[in-house]
């Protein structure tokens, strides 16, 4: 849609004589604050914890890290997971054996963690989530603003019944991690949001198409590259997560994904993003990021000639 | 409450008729000699009694006086006056027609001075632009724009270049009342807000209240901009036309039966689309990218007694990717218009009004996978108006106002594989209805006072389904859903009464100056939902309910107007405070779209906005123009925002100066400017930034002290000339039947890149190898709308 918007605006770019500049601004910083990075997931192996601080917002320096936490996660049957510092600021937990994985889907899940005397505490729930049926790719001719021959990706998946039910989807091309703002693909039940009431059936197109490269060609600014090629992989993981945690991630893309020109005319405010850590001690007190327990499931595809099909 | 209402009325009426006897009454309409256009706003001045009244939106006057041997003055800016000796004996019936004055203007001011309508008139805050001024004025874009011309005017602002609509006295865009021949446009933009959908061509008269808004308006709490098209040459067919940078534009006008019946038809295109055809294929395979308007009107004298009025607009915007995906919205309006005369003193006119905006955008690339998704505002109004002009010191109106209102949020049919989904909101419907009475009294030669009280209802109507909310919510957060039912077809859901009184005071401390004085209340029930910088195509209205309370609006305003040298220059200082209940805001991130539970999202508000606004108007010499100052502030105060304190709006502007200047450099050369200076708009900057490895190598904006609008951007100021070239008026020594002109302009003369917005991004070229890199590239970015000069032209004529 927005990107709809943007395409049809690229004519009045055109004619008319916008620009687009980078300036120098000073930003006052007067201190960090607490940052917890807690996203926890039932895929084999550890999981990880970061505690860190803010910082300013030029700032291109590994941020500072917060040494000497107690970082626990506890599940509503009283079970405990202790997370051990190893690096500076990174709480691991290992599991027993190497066949363990973290959680149980179901479960809700408490996070405490206490630093200086200082108590945080978080909560989180481990839903279910469905299984990725199917991944293909698209051969596009004469798609707008893309090259005559253009490859997409869309993926196949069905919402579980009930309505509530939000997922994450994270897309990988060649191993690589799709981590652009615009390329946040999040979805309530099937559909975008809450309000939508979509629930039950496989995504919708726009959500399954999310899982494409955005990459503008550098040899023309109005024009993106093909997303694939024949003989590249995908790998798709579909996560659920909380309402919460969705509308973090939705917030997030929101702020972060600031392709300037004229969508700025359609910009919302910048507002902060919400955090689900709580501070015990002294409510007032600020501290960001979020804590989410996620079940993941997964599936790749590398796509031989055999897999492309011709769009009608 | 109504039926004491109309019975107040009824003794007010009888009292004025009381004292009414011995009186005899001239009557009759005043109008464009050329082409038969009604005058609004002439004068009729009776010398022996230094008193006279003005004509009303039809052109329609009425003055009682006792009998006796009168001189008349009908006059009008732009006008010959026309002189009159009467005796008045019995009631007289006298319809006038003025010539104008065309380019004998030097001549006319040695032997007639200009009007001190402005110190007479009770009337303050409101801005009368004439066509002829607009379209002299340098063009955005080489277009003329209604709107755009507004924004020249003092207290009235924009967000920024190529935003829809306009800001008055530090109101949003959705408080502005737009009226197109008295037809609501519930979004007065084409091209996301580069241009207004009023054709220039056929726009007889724009009016903007700012403050001390009539009785007769209501439903919006800022301002209301009255745009009345014109009605058509009654004399002969005229046809004039031009071609823009963006539009082209042809308007045909004539009679239909001379004199009686006359008829205007206008159309407008974008044209780009045309000529890109040519040297591209992106618009083949049923894509398309336009918007055009039309415009429609006739009217009929039927008799001395009554007129009849049908005008219509339609205007659309199509941008298609393909003959399956796309989006396009439009307005569309039609108003019929009867005026009636009972007798000499009573006046009135009936309209029937209905206006529809709507909108639709559908992507997927085949009937198993696609998206549709529509909304609609339709409404229907009936608007009774009766006018009583009692005798030379009283003007009585009174009326009535029902809408009805359909609201279709979004009507969306997902199609996923083949699997159907309709996630479409419940249709809302409502009833505004209002009465009013008010009356314009000259209370002795210094003092006039205009006092009324409007009273207004609104009505939340099923069938639809009702939201129940949580009662306390945590400040700036979604409102969880407590319960939800359906109300039946004509359940009353909710009823909201609102008390809007208007008072108005004129105080002539001598020929050339004058005091005025207004207080207004006014409630709006429709809101405009839009947390975007400027509004977009894609806003939904919402109507007030059992979770969104109505919004009102007070202001005091007080002003002191001053003529110079026999009115050629006229000057004015107005001072406003206008404090504001239950603005809607948005939690962050609300989704206002495709949500049924979106009044979970809004929060409701306090609002102030106050400011003085300087005003100079020369209207003589070869060197005409006007200029104006404002200083102003306004403010918002919405819990779980900006840490509750008051903050200001992103249209909150210090300082706005803008000097628009005309000089005739000879019979053919007009040359015109228009400078602009504005403090830079606020802005919310971040100082911190954060990341979450899972999420990638993002940075992630954090705000120390979570304020809203902190900062400002770098001050805006912009200079516009522009040529107007007139063609010869005489050919070969015979006057040229048709007339024409170019206009060369440069817009954004030192060009300058103004800062719409200053934004903050990353960079996004670097995939992420190392998930425990966290080192993306943050910037700050200016984008300005327009940052060079622009120059265009454009061509126009008239036969």
């Amino acid at each position: 849609m927005k990107d709809f918007l943007i395409a049809s605006l690229l004519l009045i770019l055109i004619i008319s004589g916008s620009c687009d500049d980078r300036i120098d601004v000073d930003l006052p910083f007067s201190e960090s604050v607490l940052v917890v990075d807690a996203w926890i997931d039932n895929l084999p192996g550890e999981q990880r914890i970061f505690l860190s601080r803010s910082r300013p917002f030029f700032d291109t320096l590994l941020p500072q890290f917060v040494n000497g936490a107690s970082v626990q996660v506890i599940d509503d049957q009283g079970d405990v997971f202790d997370f051990e510092e190893r690096d500076p600021g990174e709480y691991v937990w290992t599991p027993p054996t190497p066949e363990e994985t973290f959680g149980e889907i179901g479960r809700d899940y408490t996070l405490n963690v206490e630093i200086n005397g200082d108590e945080f505490q978080a909560f989180s729930s481990m839903n279910d989530v469905p299984e990725v049926d199917s991944i293909t790719l698209k051969l596009e001719i004469e798609e707008d603003f893309f090259p005559d021959t253009s490859y997409f990706a869309e993926f196949f998946a069905r919402d579980l019944l009930g309505s509530g039910d939000s997922y994450w989807i994270r897309a990988f091309k060649n191993g690589q991690y799709l981590n652009k703002p615009s390329e946040i693909n999040v979805a309530f039940d099937a559909g975008f949001s809450e309000g939508g009431n979509i629930d039950g059936l496989i995504f919708i197109p726009p959500i399954r198409d999310g899982i494409n490269p955005e990459e503008e060609n550098p040899e023309d600014d109005n024009e993106f590259l093909s997303p694939f090629q024949p003989g590249d992989s995908v790998f798709v993981e579909l996560r659920s997560i909380t309402n919460e945690v969705f509308d973090f991630l939705v917030e997030v893309r929101t702020q972060t994904d600031r392709p300037g020109g004229f969508s700025e005319i359609f910009a919302v405010p910048l507002a902060n993003v919400p955090s689900n850590i709580v501070p015990l001690q002294n409510p007032d007190q600020q501290v960001l990021g979020m804590f989410s327990v996620m079940a993941v499931n997964g599936l790749g595809n590398r796509f031989g000639d055999d897999d492309i099909r011709i769009s009608d | 409450m109504t039926q004491r209402l109309f019975f107040s009325l009824t003794i007010i009426i009888f009292s004025f008729s009381a004292f009414a006897q011995e009186k005899y009454t001239i009557n009759g309409y005043l109008k464009d000699a050329k082409n038969g256009e009604n005058l609004i706003g002439a004068t009729v001045y009776v010398k022996e009694v230094e008193s006279g009244t003005a004509t009303n939106f039809y052109g329609f006057y009425s003055i009682t006086l006792p009998a006796g041997d009168y001189t008349l003055a009908f006059r009008s800016l732009g006008y010959s006056v026309v002189d009159r000796s009467i005796q008045l004996d019995q009631n007289l019936r006298i319809d006038i027609e003025l010539q104008s004055e065309g380019i004998e203007l030097e001549e006319v001011v040695i032997t007639d001075r200009p009007e001190d309508e402005n110190i007479v008139d009770i009337e303050m805050s409101v801005e009368k632009l004439d066509i002829s001024t607009i379209q002299k004025l340098p063009p955005f874009l080489g277009e003329t724009d209604v709107i755009k011309s507004i924004q020249l005017l003092p207290g009235v602002s924009t967000v920024g270049e190529g935003a829809s609509g306009f800001n008055v006295r530090g109101g949003s865009v959705g408080q502005n009342l737009i009226l197109l021949d008295e037809a609501p446009i519930y979004n007065s933009s084409h091209l996301f807000g580069f241009f207004s959908v009023f054709n220039p061509d056929v726009v007889q008269d724009v009016k903007l209240y700012k403050g001390g808004v009539p009785a007769k308006y209501g439903g919006r709490i800022s301002s209301v901009l009255d745009v009345r098209m014109k009605e058509g040459n009654k004399k002969k067919v005229g046809v004039n036309g031009g071609i823009g940078t963006v539009f082209s534009r042809l308007t045909v006008e004539g009679p239909i039966q001379k004199d009686k019946t006359s008829f205007v038809i206008a159309a407008r295109r974008s044209y780009a689309d045309v000529f890109a055809r040519l040297f591209t294929d992106i618009l083949d395979d049923g894509a398309a990218l336009n918007f055009y308007d039309i415009n429609l009107k006739v009217n009929s004298t039927i008799n001395k007694r009554n007129r009849i009025f049908l005008s219509g607009y339609f205007g659309r915007d199509v941008f298609r990717q393909d003959s399956r995906q796309g989006f396009n919205w439009g307005n569309q309006s039609g108003t019929f218009r009867w005026n009636h005369l009972f007798n000499d003193r009573w006046f009135s006119n009936f309209s029937v009004i209905y206006a529809q905006y709507d909108y639709g955008l559908a992507f997927g690339e085949s009937d198993f996978d696609s998206f549709d998704w529509d909304s609609e505002i339709e409404t229907w109004t009936f608007k009774p108006e009766f006018t009583y002009f009692a005798n030379t010191n009283n003007e009585l109106t009174i009326g009535g106002e029902v809408t009805n209102y359909t609201f279709e949020p979004a009507n969306a049919v997902a199609i996923s594989s083949g699997e159907v989904s309709d996630i479409s909101v419940p249709t809302k419907r409502a009833i505004e209805s209002a009465v009013y009475i008010e009356n314009e009294q000259k209370i002795s030669d210094k003092l006039t006072l205009k006092y009324g009280l409007r009273v207004s209802n609104f009505l939340y109507l099923g069938e639809t389904t009702v939201f129940e909310f949580e009662e306390n919510r945590v400040p700036g957060e979604r409102r969880e859903l407590v319960s939800e039912r359906q109300a039946d077809d004509w359940e009353v859901i909710e009823s909201y009464t609102e008390p809007e009184p208007r008072i108005a005071l004129n105080y002539r401390l001598n020929n050339r100056s004058s005091i005025k004085a207004s207080y207004n209340r006014t409630a709006q029930y429709i809101h405009l939902v839009s947390n975007t910088v400027a509004a977009t195509p894609i806003d939904v209205w919402t109507p007030s309910s059992n979770n969104i309370r109505p919004q009102t609006g007070q202001q005091v305003a007080l002003g002191y107007f001053r003529n110079f040298q026999d009115n050629g220059f006229e000057t004015s200082v107005e001072a406003y405070y206008r404090p504001t209940d239950n603005q809607v805001e948005y939690v962050d991130g609300a989704d206002i779209f495709i949500n049924e539970r979106i009044e979970g999202d809004l929060i409701q508000g306090r609002g102030r906005a106050y400011g003085l606004e300087f005003s100079v108007r020369k209207n003589i010499g070869r060197l005409t123009g006007f200029g104006s100052y404002t200083l102003s502030r306004s403010e918002l105060l919405v819990d779980g925002i900006n840490n509750n304190d008051w903050y200001p709006t992103r249209f909150d502007q210090t300082h706005n100066l803008t000097l628009s200047a005309f000089y005739e450099l000879n019979e053919r050369l007009t040359l015109s400017s228009t400078f602009t200076y504005i403090t830079g708009t606020p802005a919310t900057f971040p100082n911190g930034r954060f990341e979450q490895r899972l999420v990638g190598d993002i940075a992630i904006p954090y705000l120390e002290d979570d304020q809203r609008n902190n900062v400002r951007i770098q001050d805006y100021n912009r200079l516009d000339l522009s040529l107007t070239i007139d063609g010869k008026k005489f050919k070969r020594g015979e006057k040229r039947k048709n007339e024409d002109y170019w206009v060369i302009s440069i817009y954004n003369v030192y060009g300058r890149r103004n800062a719409f917005s200053q934004y903050f991004g990353q960079d996004l070229d670097v995939r992420e190898v190392d998930a425990n890199q966290l080192n993306a590239q943050t910037f700050a970015n200016r984008f300005s709308v327009i940052g060079t000069i622009f120059p265009s032209v454009s061509y126009n004529f008239k036969f």
